[in-house]
Parts: C-alpha cells; sequence; structure tokens
C-alpha cells in the first residue's frame, strides 16, 4: 500500500514537487518575474523589462521607485537574466551599471540576494521590488508578471532558465 | 573490622571534641550576624515600596522606548532594504504595514540606506612628444573618489572629489561634482549643486573618470578648464532631466541653469563655485534620443547660452550649438561629435565662430580593444575669449589591453597639426583602474 502511494505520488518525468505546486525541473522550467503584491503593473514588454534590469527605468506608473533585486554571479537565476533579458555577459553588466551610477542616469544599483527565498520575501516586503525566481520558487506571497502578455509555463514565453538552441 | 572501627571511632571523637571547641564560636559568628542584619535590614513596608518604586521607573523607560520604536517605524515607508538584503536568509515576517502606500508622509531620511558608497577612479600616465619645451614625464592622473548616498527615496546625493597635480607639481583637490539629485519620476529629475554641462554627448558620459574612456584622454574639444579647454564643461546651478513620452523613440530632455564659466580674467579659477561675475546666468537645453529600434544608439542635440564679462572689453554674447550621433554596445563604439562656439561681441557686427568635431571608433576583441580618433579644432587667433587655442587636428590611433575587469593599459599615438608650428608627435602609456 505505501509503495502503491509513493508510486501515485511520483511526479510526472518532467516535475517536481518544489515550491507551493508542481513545477517543471529545470530542464524544462522558466524564469517568473516577480513584483509586490501591491504593485497595479500586470504586464511588461521584453523591452520594458530589459530596460527596469539595466536600470534604465527606476520608477513604476505609480510614481514608487523600482527596487531591482537580483540574485549573485553564478547563480543560473542571473545568467538567465543577463542573457536572455539584459542579453549581457557578467563583466558587461557590472560595467553597465557602474557606468550608469557613475553618470547618474542608473539612480540605485541593485540589491543582491542570495537565495530564491531571500528574493521573494524582499519582493515581499519592499513595494516597489521587483525579481526574478524559478517558477518552482513562487508563491502566493509576490505577484507573477506577464511578459508580453505571456506567463511562464506558456507557449513561447521568452525567459526560460537554459539557453534556447539555435534553430 | 575492629581494626578498621577502632581509628573511625577516635576520628570521630577527635572531630566531635573539635566541634565542642568551635561550636560556641559558631554561635557567636552565627548570633552577631543575625544581629547585624537584624540591625541593617530596612522595614519591610519601606523595601516594598522601594521595590515598587524601582519597576514604576523601569515601566515607563520601556514604555518610552515602546514610543520611540513605534514613532521610528511610522516614519518609515517600507522595510528598509538593506536590512532586509542583511536578513536574507532569515525568514521575514509577514507585515500589512509595510505594503501600505503612503504617497502622504514626507521624505524622511532613512538611516539604514544612507551610508555612503565609495568608488574610486586613478591612472598614471608615461608621455613623451616632440612639442618644443615638452619632457617624457610620468604623470599622477586625476585620483577620483566619486561618492554618492541615498538620502531617502527620492533624493541622491553624489559627488566626485578629484585629487589631481597641476604644472607646479603640487597636488590639489577639487569637487568636480556635487549634486543633491530629486527624482520623483522618470521623466522628471531635479538636481542642485556643480555639475559637467549637458553639452555634447562626452562631457557627461566619462566626467572624471580616465578607466571608462577608451582612449588615454579627452578630446581637444572637451578638455577640461584648467587644461585649457574651451567649453564651460563645469557649472553650478540647476539641472532638470527626464524622458519625454515618445513611444519607440526615447526621447530625453537636459534643461540646466547655471553662473557659467568666468571670464573676467584668465587667471580667475574658471568655475563659478561661489559669486557669478554678472548677473546673467548660463542655459542650456539639450535633447537626445535612445530609439527601442537600435539598441547602443543615442543622437541629438544642445544649445547653450552665456554673456560673459571680460574685463577691459565689451560683453560678449556665447551660443554654444552642439550635435552627436553615437553608437555604443559592450563590443563596438562609434562617437561623432560637432559643435560650434560662437563669441559675439556686443557692440560689434563681426561673431567668431569656433568649429571642432571628433569621430572615435573602436571595436573589442576579447582584452584588447583597438581604436581610432581624428579631431578637429578650430578658432581665429582674433577670437577674443581663447586667442591660444589656434588650429589643432590630427588621428590619434591606440590599442586598450583589460588586464582585469578594474584595470586597463592603454597605449596612443597622436599627430597633431598646429597652425604656424611643427606637427607634434606624441607617444603615451596609461595605466587606468577603478578600486
Amino acid at each position: 500500500m505505501l509503495v502503491a502511494a509513493v508510486v501515485w505520488l511520483k511526479p510526472a518525468p518532467g516535475w517536481s514537487f518544489r515550491g507551493a505546486g508542481y513545477a517543471q525541473t529545470t530542464s524544462g522550467q522558466s524564469l517568473a518575474i516577480i513584483v509586490n503584491q501591491s504593485n497595479p503593473v500586470e504586464n511588461l514588454s521584453l523591452t520594458e523589462l530589459r530596460r527596469i534590469f539595466l536600470g534604465e527605468r527606476s520608477h513604476w506608473p505609480n510614481g514608487r521607485r523600482i527596487t531591482l533585486v537580483i540574485m549573485p554571479p553564478g547563480e543560473p537565476e542571473r545568467e538567465a537574466i543577463l542573457r536572455e533579458v539584459c542579453r549581457m555577459n557578467e563583466k558587461d553588466y557590472n560595467n553597465h551599471f557602474l557606468h550608469g551610477l557613475f553618470t547618474g542616469e542608473v539612480f540605485a544599483s541593485p540589491k543582491t540576494l542570495s537565495t530564491p527565498v531571500g528574493v521573494r520575501k524582499f519582493v515581499f516586503n519592499v513595494p516597489g521590488a521587483i525579481g526574478y525566481v524559478r517558477t518552482a520558487d513562487v508563491d502566493d506571497s509576490v505577484k507573477v508578471l506577464r511578459i508580453d502578455g505571456l506567463l511562464p509555463g506558456d507557449k513561447d514565453y521568452k525567459i526560460p532558465m537554459q539557453a534556447r538552441l539555435a534553430k | 573490622m575492629k581494626s578498621s572501627i577502632v581509628p573511625l571511632t577516635r576520628t570521630t571523637l577527635k572531630v566531635t571534641g573539635r566541634i565542642f571547641k568551635v561550636l560556641p564560636m559558631l554561635l557567636g559568628v552565627l548570633l552577631s550576624t543575625r544581629v547585624v542584619r537584624a540591625q541593617q535590614a530596612p522595614d519591610p513596608a519601606d523595601q516594598d515600596k522601594q521595590t515598587i518604586r524601582m519597576l514604576l521607573e523601569r515601566v515607563e523607560q520601556l514604555e518610552a522606548r515602546v514610543t520611540q520604536l513605534e514613532a521610528a517605524r511610522q516614519g518609515r515607508p517600507a522595510v528598509a532594504p538593506t536590512l532586509v538584503t542583511q536578513q536574507a536568509s532569515t525568514p521575514a515576517e509577514p507585515e500589512t504595514e509595510t505594503q501600505a502606500e503612503q504617497p502622504s508622509e514626507p521624505e524622511r531620511m532613512d538611516l539604514s540606506k544612507t551610508l555612503l558608497r565609495m568608488r574610486g577612479f586613478g591612472d598614471i600616465t608615461l608621455h613623451g612628444d616632440n612639442h618644443k619645451g615638452d619632457t617624457t614625464s610620468f604623470s599622477l592622473g586625476q585620483l577620483n573618489l566619486f561618492v554618492t548616498s541615498d538620502v531617502s527615496e527620492k533624493f541622491k546625493f553624489l559627488t566626485e572629489i578629484v585629487f589631481e597635480a597641476g604644472p607646479d607639481n603640487a597636488v590639489g583637490v577639487d569637487v568636480e561634482r556635487m549634486l543633491l539629485e530629486y527624482s520623483p519620476s522618470d521623466y522628471f529629475n531635479l538636481a542642485v549643486g556643480r555639475y559637467h554641462t549637458a553639452i555634447g554627448y562626452y562631457n557627461t558620459a566619462y566626467h572624471h573618470s580616465t578607466w571608462f574612456q577608451t582612449t588615454t584622454g579627452r578630446p581637444f574639444l572637451f578638455d577640461f578648464e584648467d587644461k585649457g579647454g574651451p567649453l564651460p564643461i563645469h557649472n553650478v546651478g540647476v539641472s532638470a532631466s527626464g524622458l519625454i513620452p515618445s513611444g519607440r523613440l526615447g526621447l530625453h530632455y537636459v534643461a540646466e541653469v547655471g553662473n557659467g564659466r568666468t571670464s573676467r580674467s584668465p587667471a580667475n579659477e574658471p568655475v563659478q563655485n561661489l559669486v557669478d561675475e554678472n548677473n546673467h546666468k548660463a542655459f542650456n537645453l539639450a535633447f537626445f534620443a535612445r530609439p527601442e529600434s537600435v539598441r547602443g544608439l543615442q543622437a541629438g542635440f544642445s544649445v547653450y547660452r552665456d554673456v560673459l564679462s571680460p574685463a577691459n572689453l565689451p560683453r560678449i554674447g556665447e551660443t554654444i550649438l552642439a550635435a552627436h550621433a553615437v553608437f555604443v554596445r559592450p563590443k563596438f563604439e562609434w562617437l561623432n561629435e560637432a559643435l560650434v562656439i560662437r563669441h559675439a561681441p556686443f557692440g560689434l557686427s563681426h561673431v567668431f565662430e569656433t568649429p571642432g568635431f571628433y569621430t572615435q571608433l573602436s571595436k573589442q576583441f576579447g582584452s584588447y580593444r583597438p581604436y581610432f580618433r581624428y579631431q578637429y579644432m578650430n578658432e581665429s587667433n582674433r577670437e577674443p575669449v581663447f586667442p591660444d587655442i589656434g588650429l589643432r587636428h590630427g588621428p590619434s590611433v591606440g590599442l586598450r589591453y583589460d588586464a582585469s575587469e578594474s584595470v586597463a593599459v592603454k597605449l596612443q599615438y597622436d599627430y597633431t597639426l598646429l597652425r604656424r608650428q611643427e606637427a607634434v608627435n606624441g607617444l603615451a602609456l596609461q595605466v587606468g583602474f577603478t578600486f
């Protein structure tokens, strides 16, 4: 009976039990862009998201300051954001922010948090925060934004965890 | 067994005998202690009052502390990000207060955020050329301390403090930028203090950092005032900037009002930090576009207007028109700027125009970035404000090698043609770094 229960509970290939519900494992997983639940924004274009993650936009439409929260270098989530959204490597991204702060065009540098839980809790606590976590690390404490009208898991969603193979 | 009992009995007797000897003494000590205690102990009623008084004092202290903490907490619009950052690994308690919109609250200084952040830039150069009077020298470049602080959610402080050796080899200190910025939205940012005038592109792109620049130095046109540059690079006043709603065109504006440059005497400090020599203020208006469709492209123009008051000369109207088109990506850059400086003495029909331009091209190959620049500036010999600049033009070629993410080594050759003088060949080897 126990064996039957284990077999019944075993997730299907490509899915795991991490987080609040079923989510795809790394191979098929996407990155969710998360904001505070009080943020009125529901959807961003990939261009708008890029501008936010490059510090070129510093305010939400409601006037609140955007607080960007990122993960440290080497984390797969950060690599995915740099590759898919910023289209920069680590060195160029760091130089971009250093230069932006120096010229004054970037108002504040991003906050770096080392764990998805930390990112989620930060976004939960700071009304203007925006960050990213794997879909498996999302829970109800934060809001997942649509990117170009698509949510993680939708077909053609543009921020996969792993690099897309060139066709 | 007996042998064991007898010694025990003897020992017991010995101890008992000693106790009997010591007992009167112990009783005496005990009695005297009780007497002393009885004499020192206060009345139980007094003791209770004292205890109650102490407890009341403690309660008052705690109430005061709670009031203080509540006041501090109400003044904070959200959980301080830096605090959260430090406590990222610990679970954060859900707090509805932190999520509440509090737009009507005044801006408060958040002590957890107003920490100074400092970044440094520096460079050291070995330079030599064949210009008469010049010597081959090692030169300390500008040691630039770039300091920022988030005063509150909408206010930020920024300064560039530069230590630099002058021609007399003495090191001096200049506050090159000092700005308090107010940023309520992407469409309107206000900064007051000393800033770099938004004339063209280069001046506000590289400021006082050699490390950020591809080349060893700035174009002639954008040389600093104390190096003989023709532009009012610095200004003291107010600057407003922001986005213009323009969709994918990405239009921006910059509007500045400041004291302008010193003109009364070349010996004076070129930037009017404290006192303007006339009541007229310098105005600058700039527009530029960063279209979404061509990432890295920026094109724009600016108009600068001031009135100069040189000693023993009529007042001079100064107008600087500048235009730029640059394409900057991490691995490639192409900078193009052109401007004209117009000096129109009041009461004279003649206008002195100084045109200038430069183009700069570079491409990154791994850690190496070869570059090329051609620059041109032509000032009339009768130019009333800067008679000693004249004609200068020529190419520069160089190679930048990024030895690490923070250190760049540059080798540059300059060939500069001058009016009625021998052309100058110069070679510079520079180490630029950030720390």
